[in-house]
């Protein structure tokens, strides 16, 4: 098997599955971490990741099919996109694209879901269509607070890796999110973001 | 060239004189005299600004001395505008305004944030590093693009130092308690559950740090343990998490809390993981330092002119994201 990518978390591997292209992605044991820890980190990330991935599909989020758990392991089967990352993407698409991001963001959030990693390197482009990876640090939460953190990381990202163009896909982005969760949510989710923000440290006061 | 720099953000007050000839950088000397709260307590505000005013001339005085210089030489003076205390600030503030329009001599105001990075540059040679900055006022990652540093993560509300310092306080210790806390953490090796609260590059300490409170209350050692553990192991994660996003080959660790051993040694075990060269600045010059304050003046006096008087007030709340780095 070939080693494909060393994520943070995890390390993907080329693989296949009855045939077709796939991606084994495991999440090794971290030396650094108490080893009770890391186990209870890996074990749990695992799950949540191989349910949600497979929760929010139904839902109409495009993610890859998964093909495998194994627990003991910690290592999910799954398909492959063999897409570009929304990151390393020209930075027009980007701007283009946030708009799509911010839909899907918006129906996680509208069914619960909070991705719990919305950075632009958890976002695939395959054929047209924006497929969302990395649920290992998501939740199943309905609270407004939790929902304004994803957007904030997400926001941070863009501001710090992408900042040429922050604005213009930030409003894309938000603009694609207001659509699907509907003005009154929009409005206490931007303003939950701007408290989480100020809560920061050496934030402005406004 | 010849630099003098008065650090005074928080507990410390520190000059410190620097020679800088092209990119080199030489410390001839840095005198800080460290204002401790009593046992159990952190810093209050206004006595720690007597404490600096008490001490600015003593501090001064060696620090010239050490340096073999008087203040003639001098060819700049800076002082940390912020963030940090006002009332500790305004101290630094003061001397550095007295003493530049007294000798005539160029003021910059300079960010205390970016000095813990610029001195680390200096002393460990790191290039282009993705940046850990863990003190009593910061836990941020960040990496320089477009002339500025921008954050990859942060706290969302308090520091690392603060959940050291305020656990720390809690079963009696002194600030800066991360010291004691590491001592009482290495006789132990039974890890108790804590909250471990990842959010995506960011952390959030403040649910540790009660549920820390209250594990303390059966066992202080196994506590301390648990909570380094927990905490470092966070700071680690999100650490891995910048580097895969940032695809940096460097990592530099800055601040207070870089003088952890456990800390270090769990990063480097990071960088092992993703190829990348782990720098922590030197032990001494981790914390709050008039070095860092000196040495980016002297990087900011080679773009700019010296800061009017009227623009040399301090600031309590100066992100570093928002300073334009031109040199």
């Amino acid at each position: 098997m070939k080693l494909f990518k060393k994520g943070a978390e995890a390390d993907l591997y080329k693989t296949e599955w009855q045939n077709s292209k796939a991606i084994l992605k495991i999440r090794k044991t971290k030396t650094y971490r108490n080893p009770s820890l890391d186990s209870k980190i890996r074990k749990q990330r695992t799950i949540k990741e191989s349910q949600m991935i497979s929760l929010v599909k139904s839902l109409g989020v495009p993610t890859p099919l998964i093909h495998f758990v194994n627990l003991k392991t910690s290592s999910i089967i799954m398909q492959e996109i063999s897409g570009t990352t929304v990151h390393d993407l020209p930075e027009s698409r980007i701007v283009e694209l946030s708009l799509e991001i911010g839909r899907l963001v918006g129906i996680l959030h509208k069914n619960g879901v909070m991705h719990g990693d919305l950075t632009t390197s958890n976002f695939i482009l395959f054929k047209k269509t924006v497929f969302v990876i990395d649920f290992g640090l998501s939740q199943n939460t309905i609270k407004p607070e939790d929902h304004a953190v994803d957007l904030r990381l997400i926001k941070e990202i863009l501001n710090s890796a992408h900042a040429k163009i922050m604005m213009s896909s930030w409003k894309n982005f938000l603009r694609g999110y207001k659509n699907v969760v509907g003005n009154v949510y929009y409005s206490k989710i931007t303003k939950l973001v701007s408290d989480i923000e100020s809560r920061g440290r050496y934030a402005e006061v406004v | 060239m010849l630099g003098l720099g008065i650090e005074s953000t928080a507990h410390t007050f520190s000059c410190a004189i620097l020679e800088k000839s092209g990119n080199k950088g030489k410390i001839l000397s840095d005198v800080r005299k460290i204002y401790r709260p009593e046992d159990g307590e952190g810093i209050h505000p206004r006595e720690a600004s007597r404490h600096h005013v008490e001490n600015s001339s003593m501090v001064l005085s060696e620090c010239l001395q050490e340096a073999k210089i008087v203040i003639k030489d001098l060819d700049m003076i800076s002082y940390a505008a912020g963030p940090g205390l006002g009332p500790c600030l305004r101290v630094g503030a003061v001397v550095a305004r007295s003493l530049a329009s007294f000798h005539d001599i160029p003021i910059y105001p300079v960010n205390h944030a970016i000095g813990h990075i610029e001195l680390g540059k200096l002393l460990t040679g790191s290039v282009n590093p993705l940046v850990l900055l863990v003190s009593g006022g910061h836990t941020m990652l960040l990496a320089f693009l477009n002339k500025q540093w921008r954050v990859f993560g942060e706290t969302l509300d308090i520091t690392l130092g603060q959940l050291l310092d305020q656990f720390g306080r809690s079963i009696g210790f002194a600030s800066p308690c991360g010291k004691n806390i590491e001592e009482l953490a290495s006789s132990s090796s039974n890890y108790v559950p804590l909250p471990y609260s990842v959010k995506g590059n960011d952390v959030s300490f403040s649910g540790l740090l009660s549920a820390t409170k209250s594990a303390a209350e059966k066992n202080k050692t196994d506590a301390c343990y648990s909570l380094q553990e927990t905490a470092f192991a966070m700071i680690s994660e999100t650490v891995e998490r910048a580097l895969s996003f940032t695809q940096k080959k460097e990592l530099m660790i800055v601040g207070g809390v870089a003088a952890n051993k456990r800390l270090s040694e769990m990063l480097k075990d990071v960088c092992k993981r993703h190829r990348s060269k782990f720098y922590a600045v030197p032990m001494r010059y981790a914390g709050d330092c008039g070095s860092q304050i000196c040495w980016t003046g002297l990087l900011e006096s080679q773009v700019k002119q010296g800061a009017m008087l009227k623009d040399t007030f301090v600031r309590q709340s100066w992100r570093l994201d928002s300073v334009k780095v031109d040199y």
